[in-house]
């Protein structure tokens, strides 16, 4: 209420009265939380930006617990993981990508170091039981998760160990056994799970038996076996199918002799028997595949599938690459392979729109070899229960992995789309919130349908430069069979590596709104802003200017058109 | 666990023995709202009737912010007058006296002798335009520098005189068009230089002259701070773009200011006794196209295949070139207080390890 004054004065602040809100004609300030692309990309549905928020507060603790509430086993995924986080990651085009896995794995080593507990309690005596069959990623994931949402949790693994391809296949030099061993048994000592160990589905118990016990029934059986590979027919005699050889390796630290190798495919298998080929002595291990290798040139679709820093340390060991090819003819002698003819090859669309491998005419070569390794991809070992297997997979009918029985579902490998220890988990978690959501009678779980904050929407004059943190790594002539290859970076460098995150999309608590608002229209409160920021917007008194967003480092601050609500931008 | 513990008796056991008592609780009813509770003091407050995306508002704020409360002002006629105070309302916390266009440094002089007549320390402040700085109370300013007032002198300057609807001051830059420098035919805007007022101020030998930029909000409110604890005049110019006469969108304003420092065509030094102390080094220096890019004031010079336009660009590169190499603005290698470096944030404020 304005009061006139006698004389030419006026009171102080009464200027409060008038409202320059209602001068906003078509926009006003939001905030909105956008995915961290670094999130979008996560396979395990980690929430990095979270956590790395955790800890630039400095406060590891909170963060492994931010990062255990979606992914048990960090510690293992910092180690084997490719990190498409990473790539996504918006730093790669101020001065380079976090260095997310190095981070992850500190704080994985560290909460096994210090004995963090998961934050899980132990779910009602009589809470519902779920089977999951498989003790590998995502069973593990599945467990823990379905004590996240109150659930109990039977395992059924056929073989005598937990782990699943964890430990049968990746080799010590990325993953050691005792920091598998460490996450494992967190877990699987967490109360409310139960492990049956040498029980497998089809043999010693049957589907139909575990769903009639249990309240739900969660498929990660994993693919055991290798694809039948020929050329045109032939097959040699002394065949090694790449995963095979790895798992022999692994057990009893055994591989076969050879002189020169060509390994076959383009996958993380084929970059470890590269590797292990090379160190074993073999003159030469040359890798064929489809694929190409990451560059400029390159779709993302068509890149290589290994972990990036793998190809790297491959190609530092001499392990020569033949990409955009594959093996036209064997050259035998005999039932041995003497060498083999190599031919170009793209993938191209098909008049279908489908990819179609398309070889070139006139670009085939010799190449004399004495050993072929394939390593072109696994699939269910389908023994005991074919009928759910449909082309060497399980295939589900909808995202969370359903299959055509009631409450039965499908995750990791199996599923045939996978491939990496991150999905696996992610598959865990989202199949047990599928599988609660139905129990407690609720609609399915609904994606996350936020948009990502892209580069283009941060305002990165306010993020100082910072260089990304540089992982020690075993000089070549040093790798041997047992010793892990890339080393822990500390907490210093951890510390100081978390202080890099851009924090995309969520509030960083810097200020700028408030400083910069020429009309004091941003309030600054921690407790009243209920949007995980310290601001609120007086819209009294904001004149829809626009400042703070441009001015907004994260792009929390989106305008939106007046009359909508605090959501979506348009 | 234990670590955390151990650690959590140690501390309290230091507290007791060096710490000071602890705050008492805030008595009840000191703020009523959030508003009133905003840990910085409010001598410019809401419901102004400057225009969206205004910077002198925002430069008029963040000096309030630090000159702190027990300041007074003499404000010359201006936008900052007017929107401020439209009667009966006022948007001031601080006693604040409306002078006329000339005489904000004369009526200054004034307060600031009242205020050492009756022995008080509150520090007096006058505020002007560009207009009311360099062209019209000039004189009044330099009488008041001569006279060795105690006063901090702030020009927030968007060089021209907005108020009256864009006629160009002294202050207007070089090619720039306003009401009464168009661009057309004739000529390409201003056909004359902006002042150079800094050197002027400086050559009355005062202790301490700066220039700064609401771009750069930390080191502006420095420059407040060092010049409040000085006694004897001050003087501080305060680039500050205005969104409707330099004509650029109103979510620019901080952009358009910190382009204007990073390429060069305004300097942000400090002057103390007439001799350059400091400048604040630009990173990444950007060509003055990225400023005049902006802003529609400068639209005929972006025209391409224009040879006049051409001209004027390479003349306005010219001027910010003599800056960056008569201040030495360019920076060396990466600085905690160079133009990327200020403008750092990390969570929570500043980035770690920064103050």
């Amino acid at each position: 209420m304005a009061v006139l004054t006698r004389g030419a004065f006026a009171e102080p602040g009464t200027s409060l009265d008038f409202k320059t809100g209602n001068w906003r004609s078509t926009e006003k300030p939001s905030h909105y939380h956008a995915k961290a692309p670094c999130h979008a990309a996560c396979p395990a549905g980690e929430d990095q930006q979270a956590w790395f928020a955790k800890l630039q507060e400095g406060h590891p603790e909170a963060a492994w617990a931010e990062l255990v509430a979606a992914n048990p086993l960090p510690a293992v995924t910092g180690r084997v993981c490719p990190h498409p986080c990473e790539t996504a990651c918006n730093r790669a085009t101020l001065d380079g990508a976090l260095a997310i896995h190095n981070v992850e794995r500190w704080l994985g080593d560290e909460a096994i170091r210090f004995g963090w507990a998961y934050p899980v309690s132990e779910p009602a005596v009589d809470a519902p039981d779920v089977a999951i069959v498989g003790a590998g990623p995502a069973g593990i994931s599945a467990a823990y998760h379905c004590l996240r949402q109150g659930l109990r949790a039977t395992i059924y693994e056929a073989s005598p160990e937990t782990g699943g391809l964890m430990r049968s296949a990746i080799p010590r030099t990325r993953l050691p056994r005792d920091v598998l061993d460490a996450e494992l048994d967190r877990v699987l000592a967490l109360s409310g799970i139960t492990l049956e160990l040498r029980t497998r589905l089809g043999r010693d118990v049957s589907l139909d038996e575990l769903q009639h016990k249990h309240a739900g029934v969660l498929l990660a059986p994993g693919c055991q076996s290798g694809k039948a590979w020929s050329v045109d027919g032939a097959v040699p005699a002394d065949l090694h199918e790449g995963l095979h050889l790895l798992k022999d390796f692994v057990d009893h630290g055994a591989l076969p002799e050879a002189g020169d190798v060509i390994v076959h495919g383009g996958g993380n298998t084929s970059m470890d028997v590269a590797r292990l080929m090379k160190r074993s002595g073999a003159a030469s291990v040359t890798l064929v595949t489809a694929s190409g290798l990451p560059g400029p040139g390159t779709e993302p679709a068509d890149e290589i599938n290994v972990v990036p820093r793998e190809l790297e340390e491959a190609l530092e060991e001499g392990i020569e690459i033949i990409d955009h090819a594959t093996i036209n003819r064997l050259i035998m002698k005999g039932s041995r392979v003497t060498g083999v003819e190599i031919m170009s090859l793209r993938k191209l669309p098909g008049q279908d729109g489908r990819p179609h491998r398309v070889g070139f005419e006139g670009t085939e070569r010799v190449v004399s070899v004495d050993m072929v390794i394939p390593c072109i991809g696994e699939e269910v070992d389908a023994e005991g229960f074919a009928e759910l297997v449909d082309h060497g997979y399980l295939r589900p009918k909808d995202r969370l992995g359903r299959l055509n029985r009631d409450r039965v579902i499908a995750l990791g490998d199996a599923r045939g789309d996978r491939g990496t220890v991150a999905a696996a988990i992610g598959d865990g978690r989202l199949a047990v919130s599928a599988l609660a959501a139905e129990l407690a009678g609720q609609p399915d779980p609904a994606p996350d349908l936020r948009t990502e904050m892209k580069s283009a929407g941060l305002n990165t004059t306010y993020y100082d430069h910072l260089p990304r943190a540089t992982s020690p790594k075993r000089a070549v002539a040093e790798r041997t069979f047992d010793t892990e290859i890339e080393g822990d970076i500390g907490r210093a460098a951890a510390m100081a590596e978390a202080q890099r995150c851009l924090s995309c999309g969520n509030c960083l608590a810097c200020d700028n709104c408030w400083s910069f608002c020429p009309d004091n229209a941003v309030i600054k409160t921690v407790e009243l802003a209920l949007d995980g920021s310290h601001y609120l917007f007086d819209l009294d008194y904001c004149k829809g200017c626009g400042l703070c967003a441009h001015e907004c480092p994260t792009g929390f601050i989106q305008m939106v058109p007046e009359e909508a609500g605090a959501e979506q931008p348009a | 666990m234990s670590v955390a513990n151990e650690r959590g008796e140690r501390l309290s056991e230091l507290r007791q023995k060096y710490g000071r008592e602890p705050l008492p609780p805030r008595a009840e009813g000191t703020a009523d709202t959030p508003r009133e509770a905003q840990p910085k003091f409010r001598g410019l407050d809401s419901g102004h009737r400057a225009c969206q995306g205004c910077g002198e508002a925002l430069a008029a704020r963040l000096v309030m912010e630090s000159a702190g409360p027990d300041v007074m002002i003499a404000n010359a006629t201006g936008c900052l007058e007017v929107f401020t105070t439209p009667w009966p309302q006022s948007a001031w916390r601080v006693p604040w006296v409306h002078s006329l266009f000339e005489n904000a440094a004369a009526v200054a002089s004034g307060m600031e002798a009242a205020m050492k007549a009756k022995g008080r320390n509150t520090k007096v402040l006058a505020f002007g335009g560009d207009g009311g700085t360099y062209d019209i109370g000039f004189q009044a300013l330099s009488g008041m520098l001569e006279r060795y007032h105690n006063i901090l002198y702030v020009c927030y300057d968007n060089e021209a005189y907005m108020n009256t609807g864009i006629q160009r001051s002294s202050s207007t830059p070089h090619s720039a068009t306003t009401t009464t420098s168009p661009a057309g035919k004739e000529r390409m805007g201003k056909r004359h230089l902006k002042k150079d007022l800094l050197s002027i101020i400086a050559a009355h030998h005062i202790p301490y002259s700066a220039s700064a930029s609401v771009a750069f909000p930390a080191d502006l409110q420095r420059k407040v701070r060092y010049a409040m604890g000085i006694d004897g005049p001050t003087f501080l110019v305060v680039h500050s773009p205005c969104p409707l006469g330099w004509r650029h969108a109103s979510a620019l304003t901080i952009e358009v200011a910190r382009r204007a420092v990073e390429c060069g065509l305004f300097p942000l030094v400090e002057v103390e006794r007439g001799a350059v102390t400091n400048v604040m080094p630009i990173r990444n220096v950007r060509p003055v196209t990225d400023y005049l890019e902006l802003q529609g004031r400068f639209a005929h010079l972006m025209k391409g295949g224009d040879a006049r336009a051409e001209e004027e660009r390479a003349h306005l590169q010219a001027l910010a070139d003599y800056n960056i190499g008569v201040f030495g603005l360019k920076g060396e290698g990466e600085d905690p207080v160079d133009t990327g470096g200020i403008a750092a944030v990390g969570r929570s404020g500043r980035p770690a390890g920064r103050v």
